[in-house]
């Protein structure tokens, strides 16, 4: 019995990991309509960033500073390459931002080479915390309250802002944002950089309990592609919830029968695209042409 | 396209440039003495022509094709090591294993378009990935299956082949992709062809025009992944193994990009040139530089930003009209 208690914990903290990195991912992929492939690789960046940077500036300074550096990429990317690529067959930013992940990947193994690393927790978060009925490391808490947090964060800005409610009408009709006056080119670059930098977070907060390496970009970029297809492309509270079901699904199968842990998200997102198309709570959306 | 009576009906002379091409390759000097490079060479340009048919002619993004190439490896290999030691029914095998999927695939996706169609084939390919990777027992996991051998072809009493040689294998594997392209070539030119065209132009009007259009991207899909089976299948013969690696998600992204980097979507030759040009140069970049993903990364954004129609679109002068 504590033995699923704690591979449900697992599965939500997890859960709310996934969540981060799909919020960025359906943002970018809402209102641009780009399927991003960097995703993964700016993850792996936060991760790296958090590693380097602990050194000097401890954990909490790394949290704050890598998922800047990690949203500088983003703007230059952004600028430099996938604007182009806004507006025209969901293929072509797909494969703009497959080839720029690829190169991304191989300068991540040259920086800082192919093995992976550790990245220590900060220490008062180390060891674990007595719930009366179970022991849970306290790191662990501290992700979950940190997702968490940002997913609020994330929602007040889209939900209470009017620079949220601008980007939100730029995604259903970005012609007439234009029309109104908006600077819709810079809103986009901008809508970029927040998914950057939910990225990067998420690659430091990831940092401490996952090995970083050059691929852990690749590793997370599939399950994050999942949950946003499954949770309903554009939908801020489906991708909150499958990334919740996918965490506690792979978590969970693990204790049963752990071969299978990896297909589940995969097998779930054909099941609910025969009964729900659109995914849990996707709505008809301009993406379907 | 030239001559649309006779011989140019069915090898136009595009498609006898090709193959005389392919067929001198082992004498060339320095390439030909490479041979297992050529003949990897002829088996991506047969996927990515299969592949083709889906992007180029039809306008579907199918980001997943890998899975169809991975699963005729597999099927060939499995079939190999449990059924029967031979040529011919393993390949035949990766044929009707890779066409049963994709026709289930195929199943899934025949009514979505754009960014559906794209992330569903991605994610549907990653479930035969990590099938592949662990069902241990059928599939060898991780180490994958070995010991696939090429098992000479006997005519009792006329002749017999040995395909362990890579000469005769490189043979055997051209005449296989002549046999193919010319299908693939009738198949584009035929009206089941032209409907995949007017779909990938305006599926709205096909459909108006009385085409069940599902139908036809899901004929369109199941047929391409036949011949990535059977490209996959003569992979598996090539290197006498399978591994997960062929069902990566990389792979996919390879087989667009060789079409996209011919010309595939102007030109029906394009993939073969494309592929020709990115394994050639995948294995020079590779033997010299560590690091040549980084240049590999960034030649495909710049043929994706600056040339979308590819070489053959250069040439020929003739604009895509499925990246705008």
């Amino acid at each position: 019995m504590s033995e699923l208690l704690q591979f449900t914990m697992n599965g939500l903290v997890l859960g709310l990991l996934f969540a981060v990195v799909a919020l960025g991912f359906t943002l970018i992929l809402g209102v641009m309509q780009v399927i991003n492939f960097t995703h993964g690789v700016l993850f792996a960046f936060g991760a790296y960033f958090a590693f380097s940077l602990q050194r000097y500036i401890g954990f909490g300074g790394a949290l704050i500073v890598a998922p800047m550096l990690v949203g500088v990429i983003g703007l230059v990317l952004e600028r430099l390459a996938i604007h182009r690529t806004y507006g025209g067959n969901p293929l072509f930013g797909l494969l703009l931002t497959f080839g720029l992940s690829m190169a991304l990947e191989e300068v991540i193994r040259m920086i800082w080479g192919k093995p992976g690393y550790s990245v220590a927790a900060p220490k008062f978060l180390a060891g674990s915390l007595d719930l009366g009925f179970m022991l849970y490391s306290k790191y662990r808490f501290f992700l979950a309250g940190l997702s968490v947090l940002v997913i609020l964060l994330v929602w007040l800005f889209l939900e209470k802002t009017p620079y949220g409610a601008i980007i939100k009408a730029g995604a259903s009709d970005s012609e007439m944002v234009m029309a109104l006056g908006k600077n819709l080119p810079r809103m986009r670059t901008f809508v970029f950089i927040i998914g950057a930098i939910l990225a990067g977070v998420a690659g430091v907060i990831a940092a401490p309990i996952w090995s970083v390496r050059p691929t852990m970009g690749t590793a997370i970029l599939m399950p994050a592609m999942v949950i946003v297809v499954l949770g309903g492309i554009g939908s801020f509270w489906g991708s909150i919830l499958a990334g919740l079901i996918v965490g506690l699904s792979t978590s969970i199968s693990v204790m049963f029968w752990a071969r299978i842990s990896d297909i589940i998200p995969f097998v779930l997102l054909a099941i609910i695209l025969l009964l729900r198309p659109r995914g849990l709570m996707g709505e008809k959306s301009i993406l379907e042409v | 396209m030239g001559s649309s009576s006779g011989w140019g009906k069915w090898i136009p002379a595009q498609m006898a440039v090709v193959f005389i091409v392919f067929a001198l390759f082992p004498y060339i000097p320095f390439i030909g003495r490479y041979l297992s490079l050529g003949t990897e060479v002829v088996i991506w340009s047969l996927f990515a022509l299969g592949f083709n048919i889906l992007l180029g002619y039809t306008g579907l993004p199918s980001f997943g094709h890998g899975a169809f190439f991975g699963i005729g490896a597999y099927g060939a290999g499995i079939f190999f090591l449990h059924v029967y030691k031979g040529v011919w029914l393993p390949l035949v095998m990766s044929i009707v294993v890779a066409g049963i999927f994709a026709a289930l695939v195929g199943l899934l996706v025949a009514k979505k378009k754009g960014i559906y169609f794209a992330l569903i084939t991605i994610a549907l390919s990653q479930v035969f990935y990590f099938v592949a990777f662990r069902w241990e027992e059928l599939t060898g996991g991780e180490t994958g299956l070995s010991g696939i051998d090429r098992m000479p072809i006997d005519i009792p009493g006329l002749f017999s082949i040995k395909l362990s040689t890579p000469i005769h294998y490189y043979y055997f594997v051209l005449v296989i992709f002549i046999i193919c392209t010319i299908l693939i070539w009738r198949l584009a030119h035929s009206p089941f062809g032209r409907v995949l065209q007017a779909i990938r132009e305006n599926e709205v009007r096909a459909r108006y025009l009385g085409y069940n259009t599902a139908v036809y991207k899901w004929a369109a899909f199941a047929i391409s992944g036949v011949f990535s089976g059977l490209a996959g299948g003569l992979y598996t013969l090539l290197i006498n193994s399978a591994f997960a690696f062929v069902l990566d998600w990389t792979q996919s992204g390879n087989v667009v990009m060789m079409t996209l980097l011919g010309g595939g979507t102007v030109n029906f030759f394009g993939p073969i040139l494309g592929a020709a040009i990115f394994i050639v140069s995948r294995d020079l970049l590779s033997a010299y530089w560590e690091s040549w993903m980084l240049i590999y990364g960034l030649i495909f954004v710049f043929v994706i930003l600056f040339i979308p129609s590819g070489i053959l679109g250069l040439v020929g002068g003739k604009k895509q009209t499925i990246l705008r």
